[in-house]
């Protein structure tokens, strides 16, 4: 490497390799011992590893809401806990929302590395907790204040020389309803940092902690600079979009956003200046979040070879106003801050269309779609909590249809499978489905959204739906139209109603929740899709027949499997006049 | 006895190699033609024939033809499956589009899902339900699926695969509704989920069930039209077709089961591995087969090789956590476990946009292949690097047939890596083979030290044309004492086809807390699975004394939902078996994850069931002792580049096949054959064993 003399460049790449292969090794072995589905089946979880200094070195995960989340708290937390009082076989737990922190969910445990007598760094891991107490099952439900969320845990030891503190895991499970889950997790969070620790001495032996430190610093350097470089590329200027999130769960005013993203020579800013102020109510995301999203926009623009470290958040820059909604300060509730933060993607996107209209997508589901429940389990008599969260339409593009019933941007957790779930827990899962017509109609139109139904048996529930999307769907570009809004039904013997998006309900046996998401934007004049992509998506039940004419002026022969080419063409050509 | 003969068809994209054994002399004979991609059967009876002339025997003494074969795997890949309907419970029938609700990759906007496999109108929602128990809620609607029978027909579908929720535990609705289908519709090929895959999670389930069924039509009139040859070419021998677990089925087991053949050529290698170890008397054994453009690492423990049920067809393969489920079609049916990574001969180097160096993600294929391939390549590739460092003879490549151009591979390293870096080509070669390196040393680990495994406990054996001349440097670096490598290393995996037993394998769901579970119960559960097997063997034609069955459980603490595989032995069991058992869970969860909770609740999953029909295996060919000297072997000198010395050093060059029982090579040295090179390191020495095998180990002075 030409910036490095000291470091040969065949050295740097044999043990750049070996520190991403360290956090890759952590990530296997939280996910493989791990207890609650969240973690093991739908990966919501980030291990890292960092420099003396505090500067990430490397990090794994498989969500892209991660991006950030641990270099912010990492830091932070060690120098609150003081750093002299972390010995070897030592760590610490966190959860902080202020201080680098999302929402109580996220525990972060952090312990440092030592290697023969010597700090060499810290590795760490962050895993969402199906449940940190507080109001809700799952700990997710509409509160004012995050005290009723659940526990906060301000840097407190937990391993002490290689010991499980008791005292501290028993008041921690004492707030908790899944003990058994929550405690096999602190486990595997547990071993996972032993096991990045035990690499990282491992790696010393064999090349020595100076030549590390130095590969380190320039890794860092590196990302930096290959960040930079791919930054550059884009073109330049100065783009605006806005954008809400549709009511708070206590009142109907939507939460205004806004972004103004600025690419010039320096690089990349993010200028969120105009974003409501924050609320007494689940919309608040934390600096960390609104990071994540930032740093989660930088990395769909560049090279996605490029690694995640130091060097690489330090391109991500970004104005917040403080006590807002992007950059919340106590004592406001957290837990909807994801709702906020996926919407804050798409608006960034929706800014940076007229750059780049070919690289980016229409809306998308833009909500993590949160579903939480809880009660007593008739079978075992025992309190349960289950939470997951249920995917929508993604938005059209440039050139292709938004793929259905798919994750969005920095949430990308699989499904919890029906058999296990109900296996596992007092409910049935009595329908997953596409729901057709949903998409929002293009020349690539978005793609279809998702209906679950949950109905529980022989005991009463908790039901905590955590979303949004309710009021308006998820917007189209460049012509393209709106997905169809999310719907959250509640189904009695007698009646149906649809529920607010944030929200809390008391169910007795034989209910149901139908929980449908958004379908996603499209993209494009509906008048110009191409009319055999409309025959296919009529042939397969995605769109109807008399949609496909009204929307998109196909008429669809449906007895032959046929695009009637004469009724189109009179169709088009009125409808465009 | 009549017949004398096995021979081996493995048909690759390329190249289609056949491998011929003596079973009363162990002599092996090996050939290749080129695959014939349109039609796979014209290459293999191609190179039925050219092995039948060249080896001059009577087509009659073949007793086994063993067949590995990719076609399964590429109708997925290349979308020539046969038109198929999916019928599952009312409520579900999106389950396929679904998928698991990811993106494949993380933060491209323009990705796209795997496209089903099945259109949506030819999947069906029927009115049936049964809870987690398998009791029922609704009963099966038959007129609903009588009409699903009916838009089949007429929609011209070959092949139905049916899955219905909870249908692991409770099949009648299937069985049922496979009655049904098939008097409605009689000329279609049924695949009930129960039947090939009855393990909970109806995703996996139904995906692996559909696979089956999409590819069945076109595997069985592949091995058909291969029967209708070899019979009129007076071929008598057994036809069988390796499996991606390793194991033979029948052509006709495979007909009906195609989705264990997914993945079943780079299985072969990992069974060579295991056997030649076994020969040699290790039990314990990584493999590491590095070709053209990849490079597969597989463990073997105690002879029996790793196994693994979450696999996607049709991924691309990537190590490590980061990379997204999601991508291709997933299958719950073992497969042997390998790590494949894209580092082979072909792998192309280059200088990333921050100025560093980086081996792979490219290959620059057989076309134009490497720079010194003198094709037209201009990009510099690992082969290129190790001409450059002279590890390569370029005159005698694949024994002459190419003659390597150095120039041309200087001049590509010097133009796309060492000017960049500001490093002579040497240096820069020598990083192209040590980053490659350690990729590879990353795959070993995630095999090994990642799953709780000590290298130092295993040997390595390298194999593959370019494994030999890579594995020396790796077991260093991981501290692998021994390394192996076999005579022939380019037809090492093909051996695999030759030393492998017929294997069927069974399974079924049984979820329950361990310490509640009568082993009587148990038991049953057990011989109702080797039953079948027993019934599958016997009709194969295997005696009873041939048979073997392995119990195998999937185990995890309450709560988990990963499970570790745990050996039962293979008679009734009691409680104190069933204790020691448990015991060997909790020291596997340690030795896999690091941690045990012997406190915790543990249940059973699933059973699972081997049943093997062993099959005799061939001898190894032991050298003649010709009673040459070493010195005869040796054939020239050439300057060697290794890093340990500093730089060139002037290394003697053996002919592999004038190496004798119990040559000692000492390093720095190379030893050349036809399709392989192998290189020892200064510090190693090589020790011909009686089989021709090259031991590598390290001089105990140094």
């Amino acid at each position: 490497m030409s910036t490095n003399p000291d470091i040969n460049p065949i050295q740097f790449e044999v043990i750049r390799n070996a520190l991403m292969e360290i956090t890759e090794e952590m990530a296997i072995a939280l996910r493989r011992s791990a207890y609650s589905t969240n973690i093991k089946t739908r990966a919501d979880f980030s291990c890292a590893f960092f420099d003396r200094q505090l500067q990430a070195v490397a990090q794994a995960f498989t969500q892209p809401a991660h991006l950030g989340s641990l270099s912010e708290l990492v830091p932070q937390a060690i120098k609150t806990y003081g750093p002299e009082n972390m010995g070897p076989g030592d760590a610490i737990l966190t959860n902080d929302p202020y201080r680098g922190g999302g929402h109580l969910n996220d525990i972060t445990l952090i312990s440092p590395v030592y290697s023969n007598g010597e700090l060499l760094g810290y590795v760490a891991n962050l895993a969402h907790h199906v449940d940190v107490g507080g109001g809700a099952p799952a700990s997710i439900g509409a509160f004012q204040e995050v005290f009723q969320e659940g526990i906060i845990i301000h840097p407190v030891k937990l391993v002490h020389a290689g010991e499980m503190i008791d005292d501290v895991m028993s008041l921690l499970l004492a707030q908790i309803r899944s003990k058994r889950e929550t405690a096999g997790d602190f486990r595997a969070q547990i071993a996972a940092n032993r096991t990045g620790a035990r690499r990282v001495d491992e790696l010393v032996q064999r090349v020595g902690a100076d030549l590390i430190t130095r590969c380190m610093n320039q890794l860092i350097e590196y990302t930096e600079t290959r960040t930079r470089t791919e930054l550059a590329r884009l073109p330049k200027g100065v783009f605006t979009a806005d954008g809400c999130v549709d009511n708070d769960g206590f009142t109907d005013k939507p939460v205004n956003l806004t972004a103004t993203v600025t690419l010039d020579d320096t690089g990349i800013l993010f200028d969120f200046t105009g974003c409501d102020p924050q609320r007494p109510a689940p919309v608040n995301s934390t600096y960390a979040q609104t990071f994540a999203a930032c740093a989660y926009a930088i990395k769909c623009l560049i090279d996605p070879d490029v690694p995640v470290n130091s060097g690489f958040y330090r391109a991500v820059r970004l104005i917040t106003p403080k006590s807002s909604v992007v950059n919340c300060s106590p004592p406001a509730p957290v837990v909807g801050g994801w709702e906020t933060q996926v919407r804050l993607n798409e608006v960034i996107f929706r800014a940076l269309s007229s750059a780049v209209p070919d690289q980016i997508a229409a809306e998308t589901k833009g909500m993590m779609a949160q579903v939480g429940f809880g009660g007593i389990d008739p079978k075992s008599g025992n309190l349960y909590s289950y939470y997951e969260t249920v995917a929508g339409g993604y938005g059209a593009r440039a050139a292709s249809d938004g793929p259905e019933a798919v994750q969005c941007h920095g949430q990308n957790t699989e499904n919890a499978p029906i058999e296990e779930i109900e296996i596992n827990y007092p409910v049935r899962i009595e329908r997953y489905e596409l729901i057709n017509d949903s998409e929002g109609p293009g020349r690539f139109r978005g793609g279809l959204g998702l209906q679950r139904d949950y109905t529980f048996l022989n005991h009463e529930v908790s039901f905590t739906i955590l979303a949004d999307r309710d009021r308006w769907g998820p917007r189209g570009l460049l012509g393209g139209k709106s997905g169809l809004k999310a719907s959250y039904l509640h189904k009695s013997r007698n009646q149906k109603r649809a529920l607010g998006s944030k929200t809390t309900v008391e169910l007795i046996p034989g209910e149901v929740i139908s929980y449908r998401t958004s379908g996603g934007g499209g993209y494009g004049l509906p008048y110009d899709r191409d009319p055999q992509h409309v025959l296919d998506d009529v042939r397969n039940g995605k769109v109807s027949a008399q949609r496909a004419q009204q929307i998109y002026g196909v008429v669809i022969d449906t007895s032959r499997w046929e695009v009637n080419q004469v009724d189109s063409e009179a169709l088009r050509s009125a409808g465009k006049v | 006895m009549a017949f004398q003969y096995r021979l081996g068809i493995d048909i690759g994209g390329t190249f289609t190699d056949a491998t011929l054994i003596n079973e009363l002399t162990g002599e092996i004979q090996v050939g290749k033609v080129s695959s014939t991609p349109s039609d796979p059967s014209l290459g293999f009876l191609e190179a039925v024939h050219r092995m039948l002339q060249k080896s001059k025997i009577n087509p009659e003494k073949v007793g086994y033809i063993v067949h590995g074969t990719t076609v399964a795997t590429n109708s997925i890949i290349e979308g020539e499956i046969a038109r198929t309907g999916f019928v599952t419970t009312d409520g579900f029938r999106d389950m396929l589009e679904i998928a698991r609700q990811v993106r494949p990759s993380l933060y491209d906007l323009q990705f796209e899902k795997p496209k089903p496999l099945v259109p949506r109108y030819l999947c069906f929602g029927v009115p049936e339900r049964l809870d987690a128990t398998g009791q029922v809620l609704t009963p099966l609607d038959e007129d609903a699926l009588r009409k699903a029978a009916m838009s089949m027909r007429c929609e011209k579908v070959e092949s139905i695969a049916v899955c219905f929720l909870h249908s692991y535990i409770n099949p009648e609705h299937e069985k049922r509704a496979g009655q049904i289908l098939a008097e409605a519709f009689p000329d279609a090929m049924i695949s009930l989920s129960a039947e090939v895959a009855p393990e909970f999670r109806e995703y996996l389930r139904a995906s692996t069930t559909v696979i089956n069924a999409c590819i069945r039509p076109v595997v069985a009139r592949y091995l058909q039209s291969i029967v209708d040859r070899l019979t009129a070419e007076g071929l008598k021998g057994e036809l069988l077709v390796m499996q991606s677990s390793g194991g033979v089925l029948t052509f006709s087991a495979a007909s009906e089961k195609p989705v264990f053949l997914i993945e079943s050529g780079p299985a072969a290698g990992v069974i060579s591995s295991t056997y030649l170890g076994g020969v040699l008397g290790y039990q314990d054994v990584i493999s590491f087969d590095m070709g053209g453009t990849t490079a597969k690492v597989g463990l073997v423990q105690d002879g029996t090789p790793q196994v693994t049920k979450d696999y996607e067809v049709g991924a691309t393969a990537q190590a490590g956590i980061g990379r997204s489920r999601g991508a291709g079609y997933p299958i719950r049916t073992p497969v042997i476990d390998l790590v494949e990574i894209g580092a082979g001969g072909g792998s192309i180097a280059w200088v990333d946009s921050g100025g560093v160096l980086r081996v792979g993600r490219q290959s620059a294929g057989a076309d134009p292949g490497p720079a010194c391939y003198g094709k037209g390549g201009k990009e510099p590739t690992i082969t290129d690097a190790n001409l450059v460092l002279g590890r390569l003879n370029p005159s005698y490549f694949l024994g002459g047939e190419i003659q390597l151009d150095i120039e041309a591979a200087h001049r590509a390293i010097k133009n796309r890596c060492a000017d960049a870096l500001k490093l002579d080509v040497v240096q820069a070669a020598h990083g192209i083979v040590e980053i490659a390196n350690s990729a590879m040393v990353n795959a070993l680990r995630l095999v090994s030290v990642q799953r709780g495994y000590d290298p130092r406990e295993f040997v390595l054996m390298g194999f593959g044309g370019a494994g030999p001349v890579h594995a020396n440097r790796l077991a260093a670096e991981m501290q692998i004492p021994i390394t192996i490598i076999p005579m022939s290393p380019g037809t090492t995996s093909a051996m695999g086809l030759l030393v492998t037993d017929l294997k069927h394998d069974y399974s079924t769901t049984m979820i329950a807390q361990i310490h509640t579970v009568n082993p009587n119960t148990l038991d049953q559960s057990f011989s109702n699975l080797e039953t079948q097997g027993r019934a599958s063997l016997a009709r194969e034609g295997v005696k009873e004394e041939q048979m073997r069955f392995v119990r195998q459980a999937d185990v995890r603490y309450v709560g988990q939902s990963y499970e570790l595989t745990i050996p039962l032995p293979s008679h009734e069991l009691d409680t104190t078996e069933i204790s020691k058992a448990l015991e060997n869970f909790h020291r596997e969860h340690d030795r896999t994850y690091g941690y045990s909770a012997p406190q915790e609740p543990v249940e059973l999953v699933n059973l699972r069931l081997s049943a093997i029909g062993q099959i005799t295996k061939p001898h190894l060919h032991k050298l003649d002792n010709k009673n040459n000297e070493i010195g005869d072997a040796k054939k020239a000198t050439r300057s060697v580049y290794f890093s340990e010395s500093d730089g060139f050093v002037e290394c003697p060059i053996y002919d592999r096949y004038h190496l004798g029982s119990g040559h000692n090579v000492k390093g720095p040295a190379v030893v050349e054959e036809i399709d392989s090179t192998t290189v020892i390191h200064p510090g190693y020495y090589a020790l011909v064993d009686e089989f021709g095998n090259l031991m590598i180990a390290a001089h105990k002075n140094t």
